[in-house]
């Protein structure tokens, strides 16, 4: 019986229709089937690209105050990530290569002493290009990078990947380097106490890796660099030396009675401030710490107006905040941020230098 | 005489020869399999032929089969066709079937724990084939599916098939649309995205309404496994998802099926006299019988809803999936999945216990006693204009509130993020910011203004010129340069605007938008500009800040105060100069990035 307004009204219509709308489905599953490769990787490229960009946000907020925005670290704070020595890339290689093989040729028998001279003249030119492309990387040279030992991960031994290297980082942090870093790398993985998830630390490791240009490399990227890694000193072998320190324990009345005896150099104040002691690192950027900009300006115009630090000089206020820096924090910051060791660190010429250093920077306030 | 100790095949074969054996051997397998049909039965069914032996062994199955039992074996011929019944409930349980199969499929491939339920859901994209094609059908198929239970609920109700003696049918219906609801809601957390995460946040905060306060958290705990949705909450959700709200419709899919059967379908309600039933009392010659005319006309259906559905995610329709869930950041303009957006529409009314939980118990305790109440006998639509009215007017409240419940609605967030959003957003319920989607090689790194549109075609150099040297005179430039290097830790050192190149229409086109928005909002933003500035991060990786600087003016209540000749009161310094407001996003873009705008959008 032919069904009453239905769609199809015959029943080979129908079987038809079904039939063929089965078949439909098979070869656009098919169809997809066949395009799924291609799909898959395409969306493996894109979900990457996705990942290096959160990355990059998380990056800018999290890692740039110490890595730089730039990734090429900050003199005296953290070492650059953007560099060709974290990649590994080698300046001497193709060089390298070359003499390697002239060499071999000259230490065949059946190689003719005409060709030895031609060789030795040849290697001579390539040593002379080793030679420049060494001398061109200069500035990286002076701020302890060596072109003849050109792999981060060689030189730390590192038996894993670049990406486990990168990831385990941020995963645990580098909490021993505060003997050598003004203050240790924190953990970043939720495992182990930091704010991140794993996927977070992925999107920044893609990141991070992302910075690797291959063979790309530029020697004026190497002399971009304004950090690099720098490897630790066994404790044992550090020669103490008589310079005598002010010391933690110092109370500010000692400290103040002997700074009284030297005269500061605001020149070596400044060397010090932006290089050894790394204060730029963090006094560069008002979201970490307050900026060195204005500093003067803001201790007479501010801080010694209020009652707290009643009756001191803009001296005995900038001498406490480096000798003692949980004396006075300033409002909007967290306390035990700045390194609580400057007065191990520090001879009373160098503080008294620092503090006339600091005694320039007395521009205007910006307007609120 | 056996060949064998016992009867076998192989003395069918001695005795009828090997042909015939088979035959008769097939033939009875087929019997057993049908439950009364043998190879001829089907033979004449499938030809559209009256069967050629008595008792008719078309209606055996239904007699003696489990799956046909649950069916009836004649129809009503007025009830085979599209109207009145639109196929609507028959739809309904394909989809139970369809959500079954394409989840079986996802389960596969699916662990309920947040540390790897997000990688699972990459994984299923990336690395599974067919992967994503299920993940879209389910997901498909859930949204349809709500869609579809609920508009077989209003063909009821307009037909008139809730009456007497159908009022548990409708009961149980009720019931098996709550839990399609629940299960499609419950199914949105389990990918762990912000998507996931959001909707499904607001959705069970409304447990937490619940009075008195005792219970409400403890609802909530329960549902959440914790103050927030996490492992637990992940893990209870997709129990409920796979396991319980499953059950639940399966048994009442049973009980609405075997009502059905009982009281067969009803017929469109001018066919029948007022207050009769005649469902069950089909004469001969109106008799639509299940073998074959409505077996084939469902396994057509079945082709062909299959079919569409299968275009759609092939061309049409990709299941979203957005980032990682994250508890710290809440989107902006988060919103409930649709059909739940009436509830928070009603939530913006007030009381969050009154709306968010007295109003929809209402809604679906008058659902389910509505055929109880509803005494009169006639099921014509004539004699039906205040019910139809009723309905008309709730349907109106449900489209009213539902867009009450869109985040456009109601929820003021400051111009300046809202214009900023509109620019950067990562997509999201199908938008994205206007600047995602432009071409990589569209983004030039340079430095660009909206004050760009302030000039006449073929002007822009000069104006963008003067421009620079007005916002270096009034202090914008420095305070957007402070802005850019100490928020927004952009490597930049100075700020020289240039127009947007030539062969970078796309780029001009999103700033043109950036425009119009500030220009819309030129009350709260007063004297605004924006700047779009793209620098190179990395190979193949830029970014791309966007800022605006405007005068700050008194904002009361979310809106600007006006003076007496309507202009915004500016808020000023001691000099009695405009304090400058800088405010930006700024988002990376990757060459390999791929933002399109979504199908259809």
């Amino acid at each position: 019986m032919n069904l009453k307004r239905e769609l199809i009204e015959s029943i080979d219509g129908r079987i038809f229709v079904g039939v063929l709308c089965f078949i439909a489905i098979m070869i656009l599953v098919g169809w997809i089937a066949i395009n799924e490769a291609a799909r898959m990787t395409a969306f493996e490229g894109q979900y990457l690209a996705r990942s290096i960009e959160r990355g990059a946000t998380m990056f800018n907020t999290n890692c740039s105050t110490c890595h730089g925005i730039d990734g090429r670290g900050l003199t005296g704070r953290a070492p650059a990530l953007n560099s060709p020595y974290l990649f590994g890339f080698n300046y001497l290689a193709d060089v390298d290569r070359q003499i390697a093989a002239l060499q071999t040729e000259a230490a065949n028998s059946a190689t003719t002493d005409a060709r030895k001279a031609e060789i030795e003249t040849e290697t001579a030119a390539l040593n002379a290009e080793r030679d420049a492309i060494i001398a061109s990387l200069q500035p990286a040279v002076d701020k302890g990078y060596n072109p003849e030992e050109p792999s981060r991960l060689k030189n730390l031994g590192w038996g894993g990947t670049l990406r486990s290297f990168v990831e385990t980082t941020i995963i645990s942090g580098r909490p021993p380097s505060e003997s050598y870093w003004p203050q240790p790398m924190a953990a970043w993985s939720q495992t182990a106490g930091g704010p991140l998830r794993m996927d977070q630390i992925e999107d920044l490791t893609n990141y991070i890796l992302n910075w690797n240009i291959g063979d790309a490399w530029t020697v004026e990227d190497a002399n971009a660099v304004n950090q690099f890694p720098i490897v630790p000193v066994d404790p044992s072998t550090v020669v103490s030396s008589d310079v005598q320190t002010i010391g933690v324990n110092t109370e500010m009345p000692t400290i103040m009675e002997n700074l009284a005896t030297v005269t500061g150099d605001p020149q070596n104040g400044q060397v010090m401030y932006n290089g050894a002691l790394a204060c730029a690192g963090c006094h560069m950027t008002a979201a970490v710490a307050p900026l060195m900009e204005g500093t003067m300006t803001r201790v007479t115009d501010i801080r010694l107006q209020q009652p707290e630090n009643a009756g001191m000089t803009a001296e005995e206020f900038l001498a406490t905040s480096i000798t003692h820096p949980n004396a006075y924090v300033t409002p909007g910051y967290p306390a035990s941020v700045m390194p609580q060791n400057f007065a191990d660190r520090l001879t009373y010429q160098d503080l008294a230098d620092l503090i006339a250093f600091l005694e320039t920077q007395d521009q205007p306030l910006p307007p609120q | 005489m056996s060949v064998l100790p016992w009867p076998s095949f192989l003395d069918d074969v001695k005795e009828k020869g090997l042909r015939r054996a088979i035959f008769e051997g097939v033939n009875e397998v087929t019997e057993r399999v049908t439950a009364g049909m043998n190879l001829q039965d089907l033979r004449e069914a499938l030809r559209g032929e009256p069967a050629s032996r008595k008792p008719n062994p078309r209606l055996q199955p239904h007699a003696d089969g489990f799956w046909l039992h649950m069916r009836p074996s004649y129809f009503h011929k007025s009830v085979t066709g599209i109207y009145p019944e639109f196929r609507l409930g028959w739809l309904s349980t394909y989809f139970v079937f369809f959500e079954t199969i394409t989840g079986i499929f996802l389960m596969i491939w699916y662990t309920p724990s947040p540390d790897v339920a997000y990688a699972n859901m990459l994984a299923i994209m990336s690395n599974v084939p067919l992967g994503q094609f299920m993940r879209d059908l389910h997901r498909l198929g859930a949204e349809l599916m709500v869609l579809i239970v609920f508009l077989h609920m209003l063909r009821t109700f307009y037909t008139g098939s809730y009456k007497r003696p159908r009022q548990f049918t409708w009961f149980t219906g009720v019931i098996l649309l709550i839990c399609t609801m629940f299960l499609s809601f419950s199914g949105y957390l389990l990918p762990w995205d912000q998507l996931a995460l959001w909707a499904v946040t607001i959705g069970a905060s409304m447990v937490e309404a619940a009075p008195p306060e005792i219970v409400g958290e403890t609802l909530n705990l329960l549902l959440r496994g914790g103050p927030d949705i996490g492992a637990n909450g992940l893990l209870r959700f997709y129990l409920l998802h796979v396991l319980a709200v499953p059950a639940i419709l399966f048994i009442f899919t049973g009980v609405h099926y075997y009502k059905v059967v009982i009281h067969g379908h009803s017929l469109p309600p001018g066919e029948e006299n007022i207050g009769e039933d005649t469902a069950k009392r089909v004469p001969l010659d109106k008799r639509v019988y299940f073998i074959p005319d409505v077996l084939t006309s469902e396994l057509m259906w079945i082709g062909i809803t299959t079919l569409i559905l299968v275009v759609f995610v092939t061309w049409f329709f990709h299941a979203p999936l957005e980032n990682h869930a994250d508890n710290q950041i809440t989107p902006l303009g988060t919103t409930a999945p649709w059909y739940f957006l009436w509830i928070q529409g009603a939530l913006k009314l007030g009381d969050k216990v009154l709306w968010g939980i007295i109003f929809p118990t209402i809604v679906v305790v008058f659902l389910l006693v509505m055929p109880y109440l509803d005494v009169t006998r006639s099921r014509r639509y004539a004699s039906r204009r205040f019910a139809f009215t009723v309905s008309f007017i709730l349907l109106a409240g449900l489209v009213v509130l539902s867009y009450m419940g869109l985040s456009e609605f109601g929820v003021k967030t400051s111009a300046d993020s809202e214009v900023l959003h509109a620019m950067v957003m990562e997509p999201a319920h199908n938008h994205m910011g206007h600047l995602r989607p432009v071409p990589f090689d569209q983004l030039v790194p340079g430095q660009y203004t909206t004050a760009q549109f302030e000039a006449l075609p073929g002007e822009e150099s000069g104006v963008v010129a003067s421009f620079n040297e007005e916002i270096q005179d009034n202090g914008q430039a420095a305070a957007l340069l402070a802005y850019l290097q100490n928020d927004a830790h952009l490597g930049v050192s100075s700020i020289s605007f240039v127009p947007v190149p030539a062969d970078a229409p796309e780029l001009e086109e999103a700033l043109r938008t950036f425009y119009e928005d500030l220009e819309a909002n030129n009350a709260e933003l007063h004297n605004a500009w924006g700047g779009v500035i793209i620098t190179d991060q990395q190979d193949g990786l830029r970014r791309a800040d966007v800022v605006i600087v405007w005068d700050s003016v008194q904002i009361e209540d979310g809106k600007p105060v006006f003076d007496a000749n309507g202009n915004p009161v500016l808020i000023t310094d001691a000099n009695g100069n405009p304090v400058i407001r800088v405010n930006g996003q700024h988002m990376y873009l990757h060459e390999d990035s791929q933002y399109f705008a979504a199908p259809g959008v």
